[in-house]
């Protein structure tokens, strides 16, 4: 590659896409801060703690969603990272290389899979047998939209990590055979270690999702805008951020408040993500030094 | 790649992939001229079955006119109309008086037919012996006063209460005529729903439920029950629709824009024709004439 790095072509096309990139980082911020001014403006921050939500009475309260949010990417991730990681592990360490190819193909054509056809089946197979299990009122929970959203991460975080961990050189395994080393240590000294960044960006890229996917959640989630009782019941009915954008933004008239602060939740969800992704590179930046 | 390609194209060293390049470019700028008229109607989710299936007849005879219909909720067809993305605005309410001020005298509020917004039980409830409750009784339920269909002489099981989103023109009626206002909270609501679709199916799906749904919902499964006026116990039917004695009923309308298109003016022309008519009986709701 590097014959090819001093050639104008390869420079401009690297300086377009950083370009872009970050014009469509800061154009989408932009525009979020822009429509949601309105309301930051009116409310100011308060509405991040307030928890009643009656857009007809002027009531804007985020704190139910965001709550709701949050548990809900808190248990994809919960079940997605270990899942995936050891789905990553005995298909790329364990497996014979026939079977990896066929893991591979599966995990993706579940990624490919629409997100609606994932809410239709939580809404079909996964509420039912919560609502028997637990005998609950009704299935529609932050734990049905927790459980869909991780089968949706998944193959992400599980492709991620097969990809680090067959990035590692086979030098290396061999010395670490050579060594004497068993296979938890090889596994926990030399290859996830190695894998981290790989693992991480699934990690991330998957909490990105969870925190975005809208269609399969508001299907299972139930939509009720109140805290859960007590506040880490994860098996009654609630709302999530982007549920209530998706329920609600046909109806907001361009301009309204209400619009306003339906942006204004879009706003916090990438305030969020950013977040998450520079609180990870902080990380990185730690452990390599 | 693409930057030999402008090269190519700017030098005309090859003068067939100049050529080509221009045919290719100009095939994409043609527009199909003579495309068929599209009409695209969205709105209320109660008057869909009336409007699409008045669209599956209507192309048969105007196959030059192409007619889109979705779904999303009275609030979202005004708001359609509004912003001038749809032709054709479905609503199962009154247009509010913020609605009328954004729409300035420009459209044309058509009444189409009329149906009763039934109180809609599972078969289960039903069978239990629910078969008529009076309008304070189902605003109790909504208020969360009553919580147990034991209370009401029906099976010892909670009720499900079955909320729609503030925006459904459903919503609207039903708000309005049981708990006094068109935008009452309902506090003992256990889960938020959307379309008829999904009210019905999640009634249908539990054995617990009630909810608002039109009339032509109703089936097996979802049943409608009586509502007790003055002693008297009045069921969600045809008839009780056209003598007026069923409380809640309501006009469907269509929003026509001054401004729409002849074929849209001709289509709404064919919905208040006999055959229109014919499909409004058939669908379930009582015709206009």
């Amino acid at each position: 590659m590097k014959h090819m790095g001093n050639t104008p072509l390869v420079y401009l096309l690297i300086i377009t896409g950083c370009v872009l990139a970050i014009s469509c980082i800061s154009v989408l911020l932009w525009f979020l801060g822009d429509a949601s001014w309105q309301f930051w403006q009116a409310f100011g921050l308060s509405p991040l703690w307030a928890d009643e939500w009656y857009p007809y009475e002027s009531l804007y309260g985020l704190l139910p969603a965001i709550i709701g949010s949050f548990w809900v990417m808190i248990i994809a991730m919960m079940i997605a990272v270990p899942c995936g990681l050891s789905a990553a592990i005995v298909s790329s360490e364990i497996l014979p290389l026939s079977w990896q190819s066929w893991i591979r193909m599966g995990m993706e054509i579940l990624a490919g899979i629409p997100s609606v056809v994932y809410g239709l089946i939580g809404l079909w197979v996964l509420l039912p047998w919560l609502q028997n299990i637990f005998d609950l009122l009704t299935g529609h929970s932050l734990l049905a939209a927790g459980m869909i959203l991780s089968l949706m991460i998944l193959p992400t975080m599980m492709v991620m990590a097969q990809d680090a961990l067959r990035l590692i050189p086979l030098e290396q395994r061999e010395t670490a055979m050579s060594l004497g080393l068993n296979w938890n240590q090889r596994l926990c000294r030399i290859l996830l270690p190695q894998a981290w960044p790989g693992i991480r960006s699934g990690i991330l890229l998957g909490l990105g999702r969870a925190l975005g996917e809208t269609m399969a959640v508001m299907l299972v989630v139930g939509s009720l805008d109140r805290v859960p009782q007590p506040i880490y019941n994860i098996l009654e009915p609630a709302q999530t951020l982007t549920s209530r954008i998706g329920r609600e933004m046909g109806e907001a008239a361009f301009g309204s408040m209400h619009f306003s602060a339906l942006m204004a939740c879009g706003l916090v969800l990438a305030a969020t993500a950013i977040f998450l992704s520079l609180l990870s590179q902080q990380h990185r930046g730690r452990l390599n030094v | 790649m693409l930057y030999l390609l402008i090269k190519k194209l700017l030098l005309g060293d090859d003068s067939l992939m100049k050529k080509m390049i221009l045919a290719g470019l100009t095939l994409c700028l043609i527009s199909p001229a003579d495309a068929a008229e599209r009409i695209s109607i969205v709105g209320s989710t109660t008057v869909l079955p009336v409007i699409s299936q008045a669209a599956e007849v209507y192309h048969q005879t105007h196959p030059d006119v192409t007619i889109t219909v979705s779904g999303g909720g009275s609030g979202v067809g005004v708001a359609s109309v509004i912003q001038k993305t749809a032709q054709l605005g479905m609503v199962s309410r009154h247009t509010t008086v913020e609605e009328q001020a954004k729409l300035n005298g420009q459209v044309d509020d058509i009444v189409i037919a009329t149906d009763a917004v039934a109180v809609a039980v599972s078969k289960a409830v039903y069978e239990s012996g629910i078969h008529q409750l009076s309008l304070e009784q189902i605003a109790d339920i909504y208020r969360g006063k009553v919580r147990n269909w034991k209370d009401l002489g029906g099976i010892d099981k909670r009720i499900l209460v079955i909320d729609k989103e503030a925006s459904r023109g459903t919503r609207h009626v039903f708000a309005k005529a049981v708990l006094g206002n068109t935008y009452a909270r309902a506090e003992g609501a256990s889960i938020i729903s959307g379309s008829n679709n999904e009210e019905q199916m999640i009634i249908a799906r539990n054995d617990n439920a009630i909810g608002m749904l039109s009339n032509a919902w109703l089936n097996d499964k979802v049943r409608g029950i009586d509502i007790v006026m003055h002693g008297k116990a009045i069921a969600p039917t045809i008839e009780h629709i056209r003598d007026g004695s069923y409380p809640i009923s309501r006009g469907l309308h269509v929003l026509l824009a001054h401004a729409a298109s002849k074929e849209t003016k001709t289509f709404v022309q064919y919905l208040l024709s006999e055959q229109g008519q014919a499909i409004v009986r058939r669908v379930g709701y009582l015709p206009v004439r």
